[in-house]
């Protein structure tokens, strides 16, 4: 017989009404948090609700939040939960009463925090993408399909490296932050302004145009340097230290203005 | 109902649709349809790069387009049509400074140029790369660019068929999965990008989300599947999840050894060794597990130990990432536990001969990107050669596009009949999965990826292949029969796993059809019983239709001309 491992999964139907169902799930090799999911779903109610795709923690779909960590569902083994050691000094995030949770033995699956929620582990991401157009992650210069191609050292490439992984997940929104104001335009919303205003190959105008956007009040300046960001994120971007350089290099260069 | 109207519609939101809706907004109102956000497409997983005879390596200075058209050809052991891998070398080189020009992040030379690698095949270094993510890189930029230009999306829009009217596409119905209605899209275009659908597979390095949604959907209007029995296995898929460890691993210079630590590519490739074309290497690995010189009778070992750590860290730090967070091991410290898998369909939709690349017989649909079969990778593909794909065939059809007449062609009396018609028997369908006490589904789908694995890998033969055409034909008979809740359809998505899999089966049933039809070995379809390639009677591409009573086989000349056909030797 293989091992049981319990789940306590969030269950909303979008009107309202939460609550916690209980699951047993046999536990096999190299089991991942996702494929407990896709059990419960298979197993028990197919209409079990949450994002996926590739399963290989590239895509950022499946963010949720577990064992009250917001992760993503892919990378994390089961068996791994209950033993390592979690990020510290994280907020505390409510989504509903689950007074018996059993802490020892169940995984506690939740949603994303600070979004609301559509169904079951399905968030509406609609402010995430609205903040990220908001900021123009993009270049402006014409295409152009013929030699030479705009030369990059690989110095300076690297300096933008970190920041291009981001995969737009959304787990740093975990942010108090993004708690308390829905105008925040988010930790990964200002990392991916870094990466743009930081690529070599973008014009001062660019920049300039960029930086606009994101040293408004709702911006970098309203970033508490909390760094919850830089300690949820799966890639490594570190979008809290992406903040501060937007604050500490670019922001007085262009708006002479302390945020 | 809802109903929208558009110009074209591309269904797909990876690198070949973001492509084509780039181009086709330009002056049409088009529109892209999703079931997943853009960014979450599996274009994004590609790690390894994009193939270009840009020659900015050193000593690579004289690499030609028609280079890489003949390492295309040879590589798809003669099957691919030439003319169309001519045209798609020849955009390459533009293809990838056109990227670059939109901010992609590629690696870099020391001379400030965008990097290049050699991958398994290839006469040069010609794959350029962004890391070992230059998927995720170039799916990014596209959607930028897309943003950028205001490109309509509609993400979380299932495409559960495609309806004709008047002889033509007169648009399709999508399942709108946020609130659960079925909505009408009416258009005389509509361009299939639905990528891969290595999902019939139980092992496969595709998403989850690689169902063949759009092979699908043509099938059932008759259009053809073509080279389904080409199945790519990549060689090097990590042991347990299956998820893919680039070839630029091998081409960064890692080795393969089985559990004496031999090198045993050397008996099989012994001038490419580990960069020998994807079939050859994925043949050995399988050779050497059965044979018993495996791990564990089930993987061998990818070893980058001897690497410097810091080309490691630069250069595959995303292969690193997933060998940590997934098999618990830094690569830089332990050789990697691969086996084959399933990684991609060179077969696809079938397309029109000797007319405009990707479009279908059913005038008004095109094809393009992994879901379709055009065709440029022939028997087996070459590392690189995908991402080139999506977007040079992207850009291609959105331009050939703009040049056509956009006005609707079919009368709105028999659009309106089609869509119909069209929803009626789709409401049926739901309605009959609702209310019989039946089958789970999920078991109809495990059986099939178990069945594909076992008999439609790596090795094939007449018995197999029997019996696999016959459970599986057995298991559409089950699947008319499954039990599913369809009353609340908003992110149902045991309902969408349920459209998903009656698109699959199709698949399955049309690769296995193929397979046992086709009595030689050629590139990644390698028959035990037929050990050689066989040009007198099967330099042909496979046509499978669906028929009354089972599905039929036709075939189309492959077009030649441009390289002598010769035998394949690494």
């Amino acid at each position: 017989m293989a091992k049981m491992q319990k789940f306590l999964v969030y269950r909303n139907k979008g009107e309202g009404d939460i609550r916690y169902e209980r699951f047993e799930v046999p536990l096999r090799k190299g089991m991942t948090i996702l494929d407990a999911l896709f059990y419960i779903q298979d197993h028990f109610d197919p209409t079990f609700a949450f994002r996926y795709a590739c399963r290989g923690a590239i895509c950022g779909s499946c963010g949720i939040t577990i064992d009250k960590v917001p992760d993503l569902a892919c990378r994390s083994q089961v068996a791994e939960i209950k033993k390592k050691k979690k990020a510290e000094n994280l907020p505390v995030f409510h989504f509903g009463d689950h007074a018996n949770w059993d802490e020892e033995n169940e995984i506690l699956i939740e949603p994303l925090p600070n979004m609301p929620v559509l169904k079951d582990l399905v968030v509406d991401m609609d402010n995430f993408w609205k903040f990220y157009k908001k900021i123009q992650p993009y270049f402006t210069r014409e295409y152009k399909d013929t030699a030479p191609e705009s030369v990059q050292s690989s110095k300076e490439m690297y300096t933008i490296e970190g920041l291009v992984y981001c995969i737009l997940c959304g787990l740093c929104w975990a942010c108090p932050v993004n708690a308390k104001n829905s105008h925040y335009l988010g930790p990964a919303q200002l990392a991916k302004a870094d990466r743009f205003i930081r690529d070599s190959r973008i014009s001062e105008e660019r920049q300039k145009q960029i930086l606009e956007q994101v040293l408004n009040d709702d911006g970098v300046p309203a970033c508490e340097k909390l760094f919850i960001c830089n300690r949820v994120c799966p890639k490594n971007v570190m979008p809290g230290t992406a903040i501060n350089d937007l604050r500490k290099n670019f922001a007085k260069k262009y708006v002479k203005r302390k945020c | 109902m809802r109903v929208e109207e558009f110009d074209g519609v591309i269904v797909g939101a990876g690198l070949s649709g973001l492509r084509t809706g780039l181009e086709l907004s330009k002056e049409w109102n088009a529109a892209v349809i999703s079931k997943v956000h853009p960014v979450r497409s599996h274009s994004g997983a590609a790690q390894g790069g994009i193939n270009a005879a840009l020659g900015n390596l050193p000593g690579s200075e004289d690499d030609t387009p028609r280079a890489h058209a003949f390492d295309t050809v040879k590589g798809s052991d003669y099957l691919a049509d030439q003319n169309v891998v001519m045209f798609m070398t020849e955009e390459a080189p533009k293809i990838v400074l056109e990227l670059e020009s939109m901010g992609a992040p590629f690696s870099r030379l020391s001379s400030g140029l965008i990097a290049q690698r050699p991958f398994g095949g290839a006469g040069y270094p010609r794959t350029c790369f962004a890391g070992d993510r230059t998927g995720h890189a170039l799916l990014h930029t596209l959607f930028e660019q897309c943003i950028r230009n205001g490109v309509k999306f509609y993400n979380e829009y299932f495409l559960v068929d495609l309806f004709k009217a008047e002889g033509r596409i007169g648009g399709l119905i999508a399942l709108d999965m946020k609130s659960g209605e079925l909505v009408s899209f009416r258009t005389p275009y509509v361009i299939l990008a639905t990528g891969g659908f290595g999902r019939v597979y139980k092992q496969s390095t595709n998403a989850v989300i690689n169902t063949g949604d759009g092979n699908g959907a043509a099938f059932r209007l008759g259009v053809p599947m073509q080279d389904m029995e080409f199945v790519q296995i990549h060689p090097t898929t990590l042991y347990g999840t299956n998820i893919l460890i680039s070839e630029g691993a091998r081409g960064e210079g890692g080795f393969l050894y089985n559990n004496k630590h031999e090198r045993f590519m050397e008996k099989y490739a012994p001038n490419t060794m580990e960069l020998a074309p994807r079939d050859i290497v994925s043949r050995s690995i399988t050779t050497e597990i059965l044979e018993g010189r495996g791990f564990e009778n089930a993987y061998v070992h990818l070893d980058l130990t001897h690497l410097d750590d810091q080309k490691i860290k630069k250069k595959l730090p995303g292969i690193r990432e997933i060998c940590i967070y997934f098999a618990g091991i830094d690569p830089i410290e332990k050789p990697i536990p691969v086996h084959p898998g399933q990684h991609y369909s060179m077969g696809g939709i079938g397309t029109k001969f000797d007319s405009e690349y990707g479009e279908t017989d059913l005038p008004g649909l095109y094809a393009i990107g992994e879901c379709s079969c055009l065709s440029v990778h022939g028997a087996n593909r070459l590392g690189g050669n995908s991402l080139l794909e999506t977007s040079v065939f992207g850009r291609y059809v959105g331009r050939t596009l703009l040049m056509k007449e956009k006005s609707p062609v079919a009368s709105l009396d028999s659009i309106e009949k089609a869509e119909k018609k069209t929803i009626e028997k789709i409401e049926e369908l739901l309605k009959r999965w609702n209310s019989i006490s039946g089958k789970n589904a999920v078991e109809i789908r495990e059986k099939m990826g178990e069945t594909m694995n076992k008999y439609l890998g790596v090795y094939r033969n007449e018995a197999g292949l029997k019996t696999a055409l016959m459970v599986i034909q057995e298991l559409q008979k089950e699947f008319a029969r499954i039990e599913l809740p369809t009353d609340d359809r908003k992110y149902n998505f045991g309902l969408i796993r349920g459209l998903e899999l009656r698109n699959m089966l199709d698949i399955a049933e049309a690769t296995a059809t193929a397979a046992l039809w086709r009595k030689e070995s050629r590139g990644a379809h390698w028959r035990t019983d037929y050990p050689s390639r066989n040009d007198t009677d099967y330099l042909n591409h496979t046509m499978i239709y669906p028929g009354k009573d089972g599905m039929i086989i036709k075939t189309k000349p492959v077009k030649l001309g441009m390289f002598e056909i010769k035998e394949r030797q690494y």
